[in-house]
């Protein structure tokens, strides 16, 4: 299987545990002989690295200057270089009769591009939530907020599988989104040892 | 060819300038044959797909909560990449994408990666002249956007010399990336029978000439110069009245500013007007008269030329090159009340000089405005970006 996994933080960058817990996914991944391409936004290091087998991307953003340090506009228009890198790495394998099976977005930030991505070349993807932004920011009605839960929302109509990292997550995705999504909700505790494998069983659930 | 129009205005959604001028240059590329699809955002009333004269269009979900118009703006253009995505899939692909503005050319550099595809860019504006000068960090935010768009296109087109060496300046575009393709003006929206007297008497009395303003009741639009040439026109026997067309902040303003002059009955502020009437207007104005200090095209200009109403205009950006003086119309320096009445007293009292101008004028419209030729202009860029595209090697594989 080859998988291109969508992520706003791979180490050295850290913001949260996102980035570790990715890396370890990506590793493991590879140890399985799959393939792993990975497209990470990163504005202080852009070049391609082969991490023992991971095909870390880093793009920039290209634009710099963000009303009121905006992370909704900073998302956003950082989703036009995500795009175009994993365009690249498509149209790459392409031209070796090859395909991406599965796209793999970690949080909201990714779900722009994964959207932008299965809409163009018809490739299905899982969206992983470690956090939502109702509880970052609780009971917040704030226009960022309301923006960011709308992408969220979208993200959840969208995606074909949506991993959830604990059950109290997963009920809490349907209580805020809608119990409808029921059908392609999972829970993956990130924890012990076969987690990994349960996420492969997902993309094998989806992948074409 | 099939062509791919990016706007986030397009007729009946009409905010700027940038709704009629896709809304005439798409038709005038269906009639050269090109498959035009234009993508912008929806409307309440409007269809969601619909065929106007040829042009295909597609309306999509404009709602976007965000804190900003920016982030409003960046939203809805990630909505209207998805659903192109979807049409162009659709419809078997595109040759080409061409945005308008930074207000659909994010959603513009998203498809060209995607779909591997050249992008156009026609530049209507910049986020500094609108500002005069980047003020905010909204404002930076848009001009880095600009500056992106710019170097992500395959070309940019201006509509304008101005504009281009504003465009190449500021946000640092070589100028052979440059074309400079005008507005353009259908001449025959402008010729229809109506009563004269009808329409005139509802502005100005008869024996008074009318000077015809229109524009959003801006600084950048100068309207105080006319005010303030007004009483040397008055002193000068020629019984004159400003036909303000437009609203806008410095309303009240103007209005103050007329009455300190003793010249309330004088200046009359009509608003809004609806486009059959402002038309008429052109037709029974005696000059219009275009004061502007900043501009970076001058589509009244055109209006004006179209209806064969003689210019008087200030000598700045896009004015500048419609306008030849004294022989298409009068150029005056800007800030300068004593130069415009000079000019406008010039053409009230020698009709043999307003009809030279206003022949020489119509004639300009009828080919350097000209939708056909335009369309004929931009297809040329088209061509020889398709050109440059087959030769190189960055395609879809």
């Amino acid at each position: 299987m080859r998988v291109l996994i969508l992520t706003s933080e791979y180490p050295p960058k850290r913001l949260g545990n996102v980035s570790d817990h990715v890396s370890t996914l990506a590793h493991e991944l590879v140890k399985r002989k799959h393939e792993v391409e990975l497209v990470v936004l990163d504005d202080l290091r852009q070049e391609f690295e082969d991490v023992s087998g991971v095909h870390v991307h880093r793009v920039a953003n290209p634009i710099k200057t963000h009303p009121m340090a905006s992370v909704l506009t900073y998302a956003v228009t950082a989703s036009v270089p995500v795009e175009a890198e994993s365009s690249n790495i498509i149209y790459f394998y392409r031209q070796q009769q090859k395909s991406i099976d599965v796209v793999h977005a970690h949080e909201w930030p990714m779900i722009y591009p994964a959207i932008s991505l299965k809409h163009a070349f018809y490739i299905p993807f899982v969206l992983t939530f470690h956090s939502i932004e109702g509880h970052r920011c609780h009971d917040s009605f704030s226009a960022v907020s309301i923006a960011i839960k709308e992408i969220e929302d979208m993200g959840m109509w969208e995606s074909n599988e949506v991993i959830a990292n604990s059950g109290w997550l997963k009920d809490e995705l349907l209580r805020y989104y809608g119990g409808g999504h029921w059908g392609k909700m999972n829970v993956v505790w990130p924890v012990g040892k076969d987690w990994v494998d349960q996420v492969i069983s997902i993309y094998q659930k989806v992948a074409r | 060819m099939r062509v791919l129009h990016l706007s986030w205005e397009f007729p009946p959604k009409v905010i700027g300038g940038i709704a009629s001028h896709v809304f005439d240059l798409s038709r005038a590329l269906v009639r050269r044959g090109i498959d035009v699809h234009v993508v912008t955002c929806n409307f309440p009333g409007a269809k969601e797909y619909e065929n106007i004269d040829g042009v295909n269009v597609c309306r999509v979900e404009s709602y976007a909560a965000g804190d900003s118009f920016l982030s409003w703006a960046l939203r809805m253009q990630k909505n209207m990449e998805r659903s192109s995505c979807d049409l162009i899939n659709f419809i078997k692909g595109v040759d080409l994408i061409h945005a308008h503005d930074w207000l659909s050319g994010v959603a513009g550099i998203g498809l060209k990666h995607l779909y591997r595809k050249p992008l156009i860019t026609t530049m209507h504006s910049t986020e500094y002249g609108r500002r005069i000068g980047i003020h905010t960090d909204l404002q930076a935010s848009i001009h880095e956007i600009e500056n992106w768009l710019c170097y992500e296109s395959w070309r940019v087109i201006t509509c304008s010399y101005y504009m281009r060496d504003h465009v190449a300046r500021l946000l640092h575009v070589p100028e052979n990336k440059i074309c400079v393709i005008p507005n353009g003006v259908d001449v025959n929206k402008f010729n229809f029978g109506f009563d004269y007297w009808q329409v005139r008497n509802r502005f100005a009395r008869g024996s008074e000439k009318i000077l015809l303003f229109v524009g959003r009741l801006v600084p950048e639009k100068g309207l105080d110069t006319l005010i303030a040439a007004l009483p040397e026109i008055l002193g000068n026997g020629v019984d004159a009245k400003v036909v303000a067309v437009g609203d806008g902040p410095q309303l009240e303003e103007f209005r103050r500013m007329a009455n300190e002059y003793g010249l309330a009955n004088k200046v009359m502020f009509v608003g809004h007007v609806d486009d059959w009437t402002l038309r008429a207007l052109y037709r029974v104005a005696d000059v219009t008269v275009v004061p502007s200090k900043f501009e970076p095209f001058g589509i009244v200009a055109l209006e004006a030329m179209a209806a064969h109403c003689p210019l008087v205009v200030s000598a700045v950006g896009g004015l500048n090159e419609i306008v030849d003086h004294e022989g298409t119309g009068m150029k005056v320096p800007i800030n300068n009340p004593h130069a415009l009445a000079g000019a406008i007293l010039r053409i009230i009292r020698d009709s043999g000089f307003r009809n030279w101008i206003v022949n020489n004028a119509y004639q300009k419209c009828l080919w350097n405005y000209n939708w056909n030729n335009i369309a004929e202009w931009t297809a040329g860029v088209y061509g020889a970006v398709l050109h440059e595209y087959d030769m190189g090697s960055w395609k879809p594989t």
